[in-house]
């Protein structure tokens, strides 16, 4: 019968218990959604530096990484590769070779690192064959007699490969797009003109649009300008496995897109056997060997059995490779028990303020039913249930308004484009896609309801020291 | 049969700048299936005198044994439960639970007292058609009037079957009419269940259904007359 009082109690000032748990859902609300997105930028950062960019281990010659060497190669393949699909977790592995060159076109160059790669395995380990962007070409599938090249736009752009040119087409797809006429009509002004560099562009169409409208329209026209013509050659030069200089012209067969412009423009990859033929690097030789794991969880548990294993190569894993996406994971969970902290915080003090404004508004009541013998316990236990029940409505609430939002922006995304530049500088979509585990909510919901019952204890020890002869006499 | 045995007792209040002798050498028995009235002007000691045969506030000296248990010895807990099992009470201002029917509210001290719920619907239905009420069983307190509501705290009071009842100006809230019926009620259920009322009055009605009257003056009984 407690618990039945207790419950009802709660709902005798509805609008006040009311205001409590709409602020508890909005706040629990806010943690939790700021969680899911923040948690998502992290998870599909690590899943694009695992998925297009690292792997989850490398084993690479103990000398390479330091001198990057074209000779530091790793002298049993077979073993290697043998030892890492003999591990339990491991799933596929595959050789690489990879050399430090210089990309250049007739008006630019770049520094970049040239990776051979074997094209239908890597295809199995790596989803950067599914980054390529719609109209600039395929992943090595077009049939050709010359060298080919897959690169990231940021080296396409950086190399003039790409330009911005506002065809009559491109007005067409910003009109679908429901751009205003008026904004139109002031860009038709640059139609035909071919700019060799997004700054180029950029700077093109500041001269004649208004800053609200470039902060509004600017990255739509942005894209709608880009353009690619296929089959665009560059020059790649490096050395050989003698240390001569050589180099030859590849044609790009497709471009791809990742959140990372730092590995969009410093990775480009060829066929392997294109880079050996070059190189004059033996068949079976490999700088470095990758592998990939069942999942990210598994990785500080294999690595050691790999390197037991591999005791003559270095063998690094992910987070050892980018220590800052490591950090990045333990930052989160900083981040998380600050907010946790600080939603909790409020929602204690919104529950403490309401339980004892109830406290003191049923005084005489308290008064009486400690004179018809309810016990302190009893006492104690109904207003601690009356906390708990308000803290558990409003998590419960929030936790469900979280769930819709989430399980909504989880399937349209988040589209941060307007601060792509900085984030995708970093390494970070632009596109977020929240998510949070199950793990999460569960732990929220333990919180809630811990900090429910230490937000009453001093309520409730408020109303155990009520006299009931005073108290039956309040009016 | 002594259900209560009052010896000297006093209470003192002790303010910062007087002394109140609020109970001044009270001794007095009370029998099985009393109707008692403790009557006096204000300041009498009348309210103070039913606080400590409830049990909710310790006397300065003196006793007050209810079937043979000494009130003053026991702890606050302990306090607690006898009331619990042993003293009803009816407020003046009815105290019910407003979140709780009628039929809850009766049923509440048998909860405390884990009474089987068959056990509390049979003795709840019991006192709710002995006070007239049993179709307000589900009425909450704010549908019911005045004098339905200090009805139902009469069953409250005696759901537990209490040793006896205490009743602090119970009329005094309720119209004539309300005040009468509450009355009769009170004797009825008084006669039939045999558990002794006291009830603190200034109320004439209330001293004439009383079979013993006791008058306070300054802390003091100054006459206890029994009447039939």
């Amino acid at each position: 019968m407690i618990t039945s009082i207790a419950w009802k109690n709660i709902w005798r000032n509805k609008t006040r218990s009311l205001i409590v748990i709409i602020a508890v859902t909005i706040g629990v609300f806010a943690g939790i959604f700021s969680m899911a997105a923040i948690n998502s930028s992290v998870v599909q950062r690590i899943d694009a530096a695992v998925n297009d960019e690292l792997s989850h281990i490398q084993v690479n010659n103990k000398d390479f990484r330091s001198s990057a060497d074209i000779q530091n190669t790793i002298s049993d393949y077979t073993g290697v590769v043998g030892a890492l699909q003999s591990t339990q977790g491991v799933t596929k592995a595959t050789g690489r070779i990879i050399i430090r060159g210089i990309a250049s076109t007739a008006t630019k160059s770049s520094g970049v690192e040239i990776t051979g790669i074997d094209v239908e395995k890597e295809k199995e380990i790596f989803t950067l064959s599914e980054k390529i962007i719609p109209g600039t070409g395929s992943f090595f599938e077009t049939e050709t007699k010359y060298n080919t090249v897959f690169i990231g736009e940021k080296l396409a752009k950086e190399l003039n490969i790409i330009r911005y040119i506002l065809t009559p087409g491109a007005i067409a797809s910003l009109r679908e797009e429901r751009i205003p006429e008026d904004i139109l009509t002031k860009i038709e002004t640059l139609l035909g003109q071919r700019f060799t560099s997004d700054k180029k562009f950029v700077k093109a169409y500041e001269k004649i649009l208004e800053t609200n409208e470039i902060q509004k329209y600017g990255w739509k026209i942005k894209e709608a300008a880009w353009s690619y013509r296929e089959g665009s050659k560059i020059i790649l030069s490096f050395l050989d496995i003698n240390n001569n200089q050589t180099g030859a012209a590849f044609r790009v067969s497709g471009i791809f897109r990742t959140n990372n412009d730092m590995f969009e423009s410093f990775s480009l990859f060829v066929p392997i056997d294109e880079l050996r033929q070059l190189t004059g690097m033996k068949e079976g030789t490999f700088h470095r060997v990758i592998a990939r794991l069942e999942n990210n969880d598994i990785t500080n548990n294999i690595t050691p059995v790999i390197r037991e294993k591999l005791p003559d190569y270095e063998v690094l894993n992910w987070k050892e490779i980018q220590p800052d996406l490591a950090m990045i994971t333990d930052f989160i969970d900083q981040i998380y028990a600050v907010f946790m902290v600080l939603i909790l915080a409020a929602l204690a003090f919104g529950i403490v303020n309401t339980m004892l404004m109830a406290v003191l508004e049923r005084t005489r009541e308290l008064g009486m039913l400690m004179a018809i013998g309810m016990n302190r316990r009893k006492i104690f236990l109904m207003i601690m249930l009356e906390s708990i029940f308000l803290s558990i409505v409003g998590g419960f609430a929030g936790m469900a308004v979280s769930e819709i939002v989430i399980a909504i922006t989880g399937r349209t995304g988040i589209n941060l484009v307007k601060y792509s530049e900085g984030m995708e500088a970093m390494g970070y979509s632009a596109h977020l896609f929240p998510a949070i585990d199950a793990q999460f909510f569960v732990t929220t919901t333990i919180l809630i309801v811990l900090t429910g019952i230490i937000a009453a204890i001093y309520p409730a020890r408020k109303a155990l020291r009520l006299n009931p002869i005073e108290a039956i006499r309040t009016e | 049969m002594k259900v209560i045995e009052i010896k000297e007792l006093h209470k003192i209040y002790n303010s910062s700048e007087v002394k109140v002798h609020a109970v001044d050498g009270v001794t007095l028995d009370f029998q099985e299936a009393e109707f008692a009235a403790i009557v006096g002007p204000s300041g009498s000691g009348k309210t103070t005198l039913l606080n400590l045969l409830g049990g909710l506030d310790y006397p300065t000296s003196g006793q007050i044994l209810v079937d043979g248990v000494d009130l003053s010895k026991l702890k606050s807990s302990d306090l607690i439960d006898f009331r619990m099992r042993n003293i009803g009470f009816v407020f003046q201002a009815y105290n019910l639970i407003p979140v709780l029917t009628a039929k809850e509210n009766i049923e509440f001290i048998m909860s405390l007292q884990k009474v089987t719920a068959r056990k509390r619907n049979e003795r709840t239905f019991e006192l709710l058609k002995a006070v007239g009420l049993a179709e307000r069983a589900d009425s909450r307190p704010s549908k019911l009037s005045g004098g339905q509501q200090q009805r139902v705290a009469v069953a409250r009071a005696l759901a537990s079957k209490p040793k006896f009842v205490l009743a602090d100006e119970p009329t005094a809230n309720l119209d004539s009419k309300s005040a009468t019926t509450l009355l009769e009620i009170m004797h009825e259920l008084n006669h039939e269940e045999k558990i002794t009322f006291i009830f603190s009055t200034h109320d004439p009605r209330v001293v004439k259904m009383a079979h013993r009257v006791i008058t306070l003056e300054d802390g003091k009984v100054v006459s206890d007359e029994t009447t039939e």
